[in-house]
């Protein structure tokens, strides 16, 4: 569950990223945000991570009030989360398996079980042939699909991508739009950032509209079904 | 991923330090040479009190072998009869609970007659010239200073009848026991000093190599590492580096020696001694390594703490 209650957030300089934004997305729903590059994506992404501070308003993931949390669990709030990053942001230096066991070493796993639960993962994205490979050894779609593991290797139940299919060809940008509607239907709370307008109303799910750092649209699924041609 | 009870958050820790304990050694073996230039530095860094302490400490041990060099020589007035001096040497003796050997006029003449070679000329002399003389042995209690035992006997002695002249010749001791307390606080200055680069040389090593592995690290705190998790292969790296570092000081300090151990012994020998140099005990080998661990942690834990501060993942950009 992720709710904003009013959000807003101004960087130093008084840049507003985020005003007054309010919304509620409960457990097990999928989501889209969009809106124009700098119209405040990626700082609601960072903020349900806790990678920001809201300036003003409650953020709320998984029951837990990011306000009154301390800096120091900010790692058990990322530990409920799968981020997924444009840049996939994997280690090149290791390889596959290492960087998709990640956050279960973190998490002071049994080693057999690591192994179980990276191998699932990494089938789930079909990727287990690559699980030696190291990632520079890859395409974008599949290093972006190691990236999808690494998140979803914990099972978290809050999954967040922030543009995912940015470099990625339409084939691809649908096939992991899929994976993720997949993961949803296992009961993943699952929110995207992408300015992928027709990729996004091919889904036919709820959308957030951002502009300027406003919420300017809630458009549910139903609503979104209904307008396809 | 949720932690259950006690007993399993206990085992979780322990796999997550086994997963630091074997990552710093590959990081360590992976930057072969960057490590051993390092040990090489703490090496040498905490050779040199250690060379130092173990001088001292076998100059030391020179002192107490000689410790009968610490002689009052008490010179009765000539004509005092023998039954005087065994008075006085017994007084003295049940006084101050030393050793008093007298030595009669005529012993002395055998004495000086034997080791001078002036036997022949001696014969010139009428009677003896020689007065009675007592040897006074003090016998410092371990950690008595010398001289604080010494300097009231003698003047004791001096007050007495029929006492000439006390002679202790124990200013020699009182430098030696003066430079070797000098020694020992140089060596606690160069320990500190020396401990304080060890320090900074671990600190700058694990600085560089937090430095190019900051991708890495703010990878990890992406997908949920604690600041402890971050930080443990880099204290462990500094634990290796504290504890390779002391090790070599100890290989270097025995090659030192063992080259100096021959000329020494040839030096020694022609003073008609046999002596033999000692290098460090079992307990002071282990402090060495322990002391180097620790401080290499130190230099470690300051070295990440240091990255912590300048860049907190929230409010600094990650991506952007």
């Amino acid at each position: 569950m992720i709710r904003f209650e009013r959000v807003s957030k101004r960087y130093p300089g008084g840049i507003a990223a985020l005003q007054d934004v309010s919304f509620e997305i409960p457990d097990g729903e999928m989501a889209f945000l969009t809106g124009h590059s700098g119209a405040g994506k990626s700082t609601l992404l960072r903020l349900i991570l806790m990678l920001e501070r809201a300036s003003r308003g409650q953020v709320i993931v998984n029951g837990r009030n990011l306000g009154k949390t301390s800096s120091r669990k900010a790692p058990h709030v990322r530990r409920g989360i799968g981020m997924i990053f444009q840049d996939h942001k994997l280690l090149s230096e290791r390889t596959v398996f290492d960087n998709v066991s990640l956050p279960l070493m973190i998490a002071g796993m049994r080693y057999p079980d690591i192994r179980k639960r990276v191998r699932a993962a990494l089938d789930k994205v079909g990727l287990l042939s690559k699980e030696r490979s190291g990632p520079l050894t890859l395409s974008g779609g599949e290093q972006q699909r190691v990236g999808i593991a690494r998140a979803i290797v914990g099972m978290p139940p809050i999954l967040l991508a922030d543009e995912p299919t940015g470099n990625l060809d339409p084939e691809l940008s649908q096939d992991l739009f899929n994976l993720f509607r997949q993961l949803n239907a296992q009961g993943v709370t699952v929110l995207i950032a992408s300015h992928d307008l027709p990729l996004i109303r091919s889904m036919g799910q709820r959308v957030l509209v951002l502009s300027r750092g406003r919420l300017v649209d809630d458009i549910s699924g139903a609503e979104i079904r209904g307008a396809r041609p | 991923m949720s932690t259950g009870g006690l007993r399993s958050r206990v085992r979780a820790w322990g796999r997550r330090q086994l997963y630091s304990f074997f990552s710093s050694l590959g990081t360590l073996y992976s930057h072969r040479l960057g490590t051993l230039l390092t040990m090489l530095v703490l090496g040498i860094a905490m050779l040199l009190p250690l060379g130092l302490y173990v001088t001292v400490k076998n100059l030391r041990a020179l002192d107490l072998q000689h410790q009968d060099w610490g002689t009052i020589s008490v010179f009765m007035q000539p004509g005092v009869e023998a039954d005087q001096v065994h008075d006085l040497s017994d007084r003295i003796a049940s006084r101050h609970g030393v050793a008093v050997a007298a030595i009669s006029p005529e012993q002395g003449m055998e004495v000086f007659r034997r080791a001078s070679g002036f036997g022949e000329a001696l014969t010139l002399f009428d009677e003896n010239p020689l007065p009675w003389v007592l040897e006074v042995t003090p016998q410092p209690s371990p950690g008595e200073d010398i001289e604080s035992v010494v300097g009231p006997l003698s003047d004791w002695i001096g007050e007495q009848e029929g006492v000439e002249l006390v002679q202790a010749d124990f200013k020699w001791l009182q430098r030696l026991a003066g430079l070797l307390a000098l020694g020992d606080a140089v060596v606690t200055v160069l320990s500190v000093l020396f401990s304080l680069a060890v320090v900074v040389v671990v600190a700058n090593t694990i600085r560089l190599d937090v430095a190019s592995r900051v991708e890495e690290i703010q990878v990890l705190q992406l997908v949920g590492a604690s600041n402890g998790f971050i930080r443990q292969p880099f204290l462990y790296s500094g634990f290796w580096y504290g504890i390779l570092g002391a090790l070599l000081a100890l290989v270097l300090l025995s090659a030192c020696m063992w080259y100096l151990a021959r000329p020494l012994g040839r030096l020694l020998d022609a003073y008609g001694n046999t002596f033999e140099i000692s290098g460090l005990g079992g307990p002071e080998v282990l402090l060495v390594v322990v002391s180097g661990a620790l401080l290499g942690l130190l230099g470690a834990w300051l070295a990440v703490q240091r990255y912590f501060r300048r860049f907190r993942l929230d409010g600094t950009g990650v991506d952007r």
